[in-house]
């Protein structure tokens, strides 16, 4: 059974090529390829700056935390940005230990992710 | 007035643990029966007493107070008083009488005596799940894993990474080992009230399992490095207090330990 997970997209006010996302759910290998079509598609759309909210993401594995390296890789080379917010500490400690802080953009709130868009 | 009838077993093998098997209704003229039989286990040496109400039709007020007192001597001998085996009927009773603030109630005897090897012994209770070689498995695993974890009084943060555990090690033996649906992963695991020990053993793809050793053996270095491939191991080594890779035999086993820190 593959692991539940919702992505909901909301557009960010006076920014043409941005997109809010709030992961809903757990991200492991059972869903990455879900996750990377419906972002993927996004950065086709030509929103290449992303603002993720991970205020209900349960979990993420190693799997899942690959494949938010890929999406911050793909922005950075569009001319993007792939941001993550409200990152709940469970999963933070996974990135952390990873050694991905320093390759992701991690901002405490939505807000301060947005307001870094400008 | 309804008849009430008390009998005391021990077991054997359980020399702390008494049962008290009550038949019949606990009504205010019980309470000089139930005083007098506890009397004789006070004396004792089985001070872990737990009382078998499954044949119980009625409890009165008096009667819960009476147990509770028999509880007080108990827990002041170092023992203790459980109760098994309720019907909804008393056991509504003995909540609206406040009598769950002070007791823990189990659903039956079994139940009740593992719970004394849990608590008083600290003996290890021992899981094993058997699932097929595919991702889809992984996560309800993990999950029901977690759950055993927080049942068993381990707190958020290490019920949390002992998931994480649970999953890479897990999706690691999807991922190395022989794609036959036949030939099942086992999880086992040993808890405890201080530890928990994983051991996922899988039948190793002979033209993965040189690449999972590299990876292995890079991972369980000392030295620090970013980790592109192998994260899941990396993982695992960092969440947990022991991790040790045995490719001998056919299979792969990997065993974690982690420590409860919460």
């Amino acid at each position: 059974m593959e692991s539940q997970i919702d992505l909901e997209y909301e557009d960010i006010k006076g920014q043409k090529n941005a997109k809010s996302v709030r992961f809903i759910g757990d991200l492991d290998a059972t869903n990455v390829e879900t996750v990377l079509e419906k972002i993927c598609n996004l950065f086709s759309e030509g929103f290449i700056n992303i603002v993720a909210d991970f205020k209900k993401l349960r979990y993420v594995n190693s799997t899942g935390l690959g494949i938010l390296l890929h999406f911050s890789k793909s922005a950075k080379e569009k001319g993007g940005s792939f941001k993550i917010a409200n990152v709940n500490e469970n999963v933070y400690e996974i990135i952390e230990i990873i050694g991905a802080t320093s390759l992701l953009e991690i901002y405490d709130d939505v807000e301060e992710a947005v307001s870094a868009l400008q | 007035m309804g008849s009430l009838k008390i009998e005391i077993k021990n077991n054997d093998l359980r020399p702390d643990v008494s049962i008290v098997h009550f038949d019949g209704a606990l009504d205010s003229a019980s309470v000089t029966t139930i005083n007098r039989n506890f009397n004789k286990l006070f004396e004792g040496k089985r001070l872990y007493t737990i009382a078998d109400m499954s044949k119980v039709t009625h409890i009165s007020s008096a009667a819960v107070g009476e147990l509770m007192g028999c509880r007080q001597v108990l827990t002041e001998k170092g023992g203790d008083l459980v109760i098994a085996g309720l019907n909804l009927d008393v056991k509504t009773k003995m909540n609206q009488l406040g009598a769950t603030k002070i007791f823990k109630f189990h659903n039956d005897l079994r139940t009740a005596m593992n719970a004394y090897s849990w608590q008083i012994e600290q003996k290890p209770e021992k899981v094993w799940i058997s699932f097929p070689p595919e991702l889809n498995f992984v996560p309800p695993v993990r999950q029901f894993v977690s759950r055993i974890t927080r049942q068993k009084g381990y707190g958020q943060r290490d019920s949390f990474r002992i998931e994480t555990i649970v999953d890479e090690a897990c999706n690691n033996a999807v991922e190395h080992g022989v794609p036959d649906k036949a030939r099942d992963i086992e999880l086992f695991l040993k808890i405890d009230r201080s530890k928990l020990e994983i051991e996922v053993v899988n039948l190793s793809d002979p033209e993965k399992i040189n690449s999972l050793k590299a990876i292995s053996k890079s991972i369980l270095g000392t030295e620090e490095k970013k980790f592109e491939r192998g994260r899941g191991l990396a993982l695992i080594k960092m969440l947990s207090n022991d991790l040790a890779i045995d490719f001998s035999g056919k299979g792969t086993t990997v065993h974690v330990t982690k420590l409860r820190e919460e």
